[in-house]
């Protein structure tokens, strides 16, 4: 495990002249960090790490404080709010040990488990901590020592754990065996009041304590990090994120029982209204292109994505969520699979909402367990909020529900959750999930369209393989499809990502997807059983596009689409080959510098793309061209 | 929580019992759990105050007292009588959904839907016994002995008579009779065990056989008599005391609830279930403004974000009251 090094200190409330913040830095634990005067109600330091990390695990050697809170965020973040709680408040000192001013220097150890779990399975830069003491107004008080440990290397031995004497700087631990474990619970050291005499700094536990039985979660302090015990949940720690997403995966799947939403969905919402839902349909799936060139382009998208599990934007979630929409499923079966737990409603409405809940075949659980999926909370910072965000639980508003109830349709849940506090990272891993997810199970799904546009044969096969789903040839342009629109979905994420588009926008055009409604998969899918899905026009072949830019609405995702569906190619940056620049910006000072790279280079309108798909042919670009 | 409150003994007894009605009219017929929480705290507030209040002007000063209520006061104490209450007490519907929730078993939605099929009397719940479920079934079976109140000096023979047993059975049990007797009332709704043993703890399985080796015991000594419910963690159920001697009256049953609670979240359990509930809300908000925050289970700390630390170790009441800088109260003082 990894000692994630402490680059500065960024900032602290007060510091001591002699016991200065920077002295967290070196690992010398006789020089620790402590308020520059007794009495303060809180106090607290920023530090600075090396590097982007993912924290693994705390230890934390203690200065006089009551509580100890951790607190993570990224050095791009400057206001108080863009911390997160990255090991809940701890107590390090009781109130009658504060006022006597014993056990000043107790050590804890948090592992994995004791820490914020969104939280922990992200990288951050920063971290603040924050401690107090609302007990002694005579102490000046800190912090020891802070150290940070990374997830161990999958490669690394859980040799760390053997060791029986653990260096922790000036700290020596003398490890003890794991059924000794709980005697080193350092809050059981509250009860030995008796003792409470003893003013030497207790890094061991006090014999009588062992015999107490205390078990506060939290306080399962776990003994040490080094312990076999702890040692083995941190080798298993390393794939922890997979299993996080394997539970979501099932999560997921409980909640949608039903057939999974084709990613192919009329264009219902956009400018063009359903006149171009017919023809535009399966755009994307049977896009004329070189087979071979499309197919790679298809695999690299999917290697893409399964790379970018983090950084991959919020986009393609929204996507998705919306085209789960709403599904028909009788009422009594709308929620079937769902446990949840309510917070903070007040009967009677708490009544009226389990009520409709277990009406439509919800299962209701007073308390959190581990078989709940969703809770249902009318604010955030309810306990059972925090609870069961660490659980890593589903946590929704009341409108999904009452949603559900009125329309007595399956409402995905997505765009329910409670907001802000979901991690976006854990969110997004959830995302790429599912779509992967989805291609799988859309394979067997679609098998009974028909039409195969001989072009995308090829490919098609090639996508099956990759996602080692169903070979089965019959099946027509399921994977490819969904391949293609997460490609597209992609390059639209990548573009924003360069554009630095405020995220709030994004959110805006997401709210607007056009093909977010309320699609209704299962008509769409018989529609096309019946009417073949028809040959794609090749109107835009050979041509490269690059979209700049902002675009109102979904405007982007409609260029894609056309631009895919008639055969054009999209570049993802500007590079020589574009040809045509897509803008509904007008013009922009560095078209000029462009144009001094490339002098091929056509800026056009979006409404030329429309034009085309309007006319059904190919038309000049010329009278759409953006000019200075 | 006993179905019906101690009536309070003070001053202002008139004020403090028509707020208590009205109170117990916005729990039980209008199920506005919010109006009644504001009636009681001006109704305790009333009833701590050390002087006969003349006009609502002067109510209006106290906590918890506004306009609405001050109003009522005047009127109250103008006429002697309440129009509103007046009102509530003709209606058929209020008195009759009023009455039937004393029946326990019967909250305000089931007494709601009994009334909506026109049962208003005992006599008609007992015309439809066979739609009662097997607790308003007890309820109703015992509804006049229920309806009595148990005097200290029963309660305290129950109590010796319970914790008696629990040594027999497990000398580690702890048990403890909550509620207002434990507040020092003279008489009590029903009585309230919570109990715990240092094997169970919130880290710790379930341990329903902790529960039930109580209950089956008190069973055997023929002490508990009748089980409304019995689940893991909580039994509700009847109990009788035997008379000790040929010539004693026999005794009423009485309703006993039985709590089993994990030994790290026990005294949180035990201040809870002491209460009274207004004496809680308050300790509650003061515990929030020190930072902390405080329920049935836990008390822990809050972080700069908002977001509840790891429960702090409790091992007695005063325990939690430091934390949070609280000034200690004997349980005979919580009764605000």
């Amino acid at each position: 495990m990894p000692e994630i090094k402490i680059k500065h200190v960024v900032s602290c409330s007060t510091e001591d002249n002699t016991h200065k913040a920077d002295n967290l830095l070196s690992s010398d634990t006789y020089r620790k960090w402590k308020a520059a005067r007794p009495g303060e109600k809180q106090t607290s330091v920023i530090l600075q790490l090396e590097k982007e990390e993912q924290v693994h695990s705390i230890d934390i050697g203690n200065e006089g404080s009551a509580f100890i809170e951790v607190l993570v965020g990224n050095s791009s973040a400057v206001r108080d709010q863009d911390y997160e709680v990255l090991l809940v408040m701890s107590s390090f000192m009781s109130p009658t040990e504060s006022r006597n001013g014993t056990n000043m220097n107790r050590v804890r150890f948090f592992g994995p488990n004791q820490l914020q779990k969104s939280t922990a399975q992200e990288k951050w830069d920063r971290v603040k901590i924050v401690c107090s003491q609302p007990y002694s107004k005579n102490i000046a008080y800190g912090l020891a020592f802070v150290k940070f440990h990374s997830p161990p290397d999958k490669d690394d031995p859980p040799s760390t754990a053997s060791p029986k004497l653990t260096k922790l700087g000036q700290f020596k631990m003398k490890d003890e065996s794991p059924s000794s474990g709980p005697s080193l619970q350092p809050g059981s050291l509250f009860f030995s009041r008796d003792s409470a005499t003893k003013s030497s700094p207790s890094l061991k536990v006090s014999p009588q304590s062992e015999k107490l039985s205390y078990a506060a979660a939290a306080l399962q302090a776990g003994g040490t990090t080094h312990s076999p015990g702890q040692a083995s949940s941190s080798t298993s720690a390393s794939p922890q994120p997979p299993a996080k997403r394997k539970f979501e995966f099932s999560k997921e799947r409980q909640s949608v029982p039903g057939p999974p939403p084709s990613k192919k969905i009329s264009p219902a919402g956009s400018p063009e209204g359903k006149a171009a839902t017919p023809k535009h349909k399966p755009s994307p799936a049977s896009t004329p292109s070189p087979s071979a060139a499309k197919a790679s382009l298809a695999q690299k998208s999917a290697d893409k994505k399964r790379e970018s599990q983090s950084k991959s934007g919020p986009k393609p979630k929204q996507q998705k969520a919306k085209s789960e929409g709403a599904q028909q499923v009788p009422f009594n079966r709308i929620m079937e699979g769902v446990v949840f737990v309510l917070s903070g409603f007040q009967n009677p409405f708490r009544g009226e909402l389990r009520e409709k809940a277990l009406d439509m075949g919800a299962k209701y659980r007073p308390d959190w367990t581990p078989d709940s999926t969703h809770l249902i909370c009318a604010f955030a910072n309810t306990p059972k909020y925090s609870q069961v965000k660490s659980a890593g639980g589903i946590i929704v508003r009341k409108e999904w529900v009452m949603d559900c109830h009125k329309r007595k349709q399956k409402i995905s849940y997505k765009q329910y959750l409670m907001d802000g506090a979901e991690s976006s990272s854990e969110s997004e891993m959830e995302v790429d999930d599912q779509s992967e997810e989805e291609m799988n199970t859309k394979t067997p799904q679609k098998q009974e369209r028909q039409i195969t546009p001989k072009k995308t044969l090829e490919k098609r096969k090639e996508d099956d393989d990759e996602y080692a789903g169903s070979t089965d040839v019959d099946e027509p342009g399921g994977d490819d499809e969904s391949a293609v629109d997460t490609e597209d979905e992609l390059q639209r994420v990548e573009n924003e990502n360069r554009q630095k588009k405020a995220a709030a926008e994004v959110k805006m055009v997401k709210e607007e997807d056009p093909y977010g409604g309320s699609t209704d998969e299962n008509t769409d899918a018989e529609a096309e059983e019946d009417h073949p899905i028809p040959e794609l026009p090749d109107f835009l072949s050979g041509k490269h596009f690059f979209l700049y830019g902002k675009f109102p609405n979904n405007e982007r995702r409609l260029m894609l689409r056309y631009i895919i569906a008639f055969n054009g190619v999209i570049e993802d940056y500007m590079t020589e080959k574009v040809q045509f620049v897509v803008t509904s910006e007008g013009w922009h000072d560095s078209f000029e510098d462009a144009l001094m790279e490339n002098g091929n280079l056509n800026f056009v309108k979006p409404a030329w793309i429309y034009a085309i798909n309007e006319r059904q042919k190919m038309l000049p670009y010329q009278p759409y061209s953006v000019v200075p | 929580m006993s179905k019906r409150k101690a009536p309070q003994e003070s001053l202002n007894e008139g004020i403090t019992d028509f707020l208590v009605e009205l109170a117990n009219y916005e729990k039980n017929v209008n199920r506005a759990i919010h109006k009644y929480n504001a009636y009681r705290k001006a109704a305790s507030t009333i009833a701590k105050y050390p002087n006969k209040i003349r006009n609502g002007e002067e109510a209006k000063k106290l906590d918890g007292v506004g306009a609405k209520i001050a109003e009522k006061i005047d009127e109250f104490l103008q006429t002697g009588k309440l129009r509103k209450l007046e009102k509530i007490r003709n209606d058929d519907t209020s008195s009759s959904i009023n009455f039937l929730t004393r029946v326990t078993g019967i909250g305000p939605a089931a007494a709601r839907k009994f009334f909506d099929e026109g049962v208003k009397t005992l006599e008609d719940l007992k015309k439809i016994e066979h739609k009662l479920n097997h607790h308003q079934q007890i309820g109703l079976k015992y509804f006049e002995e229920f309806e009595k109140r148990i005097p200290r000096a029963e309660m305290e023979k129950m109590e010796t008579l319970i914790l008696g047993e629990l040594k027999e059975i497990d000398t580690e049990y702890i048990g403890t009779i909550c509620g207002s007797y434990r507040r020092g009332a003279a008489s009590s709704g029903d009585i309230d065990i919570l109990l715990t043993h240092p094997d169970y703890t919130s880290q710790t399985e379930k341990q329903p056989k902790l529960l039930h080796a109580v209950v089956n015991h008190l069973e055997s000594i023929g002490f508990v008599t009748d089980t409304l419910s019995k689940g893991d963690t909580k039994f509700m159920g009847v109990c009788q005391l035997q008379p000790s001697d040929e010539d004693e009256e026999e005794y009423l049953h009485r309703r006993i609830d039985i709590r089993l609670i994990p030994k790290d979240q026990y005294y949180c359990g035990v201040l809870y279930f002491t209460g009274s509930d207004i004496f809680n809300k308050n300790m509650r908000t003061h515990a929030l403004e020190k930072g902390f925050t405080l329920n049935e289970y836990t008390i822990r700390p809050l972080g700069v974000t908002g977001m509840a630390g790891e429960p702090l170790l409790v091992d007695s009441e005063r325990d939690i009251f430091e934390y949070i800088h609280y000034k200690y109260r004997e349980p005979k003082d919580r009764s605000e």
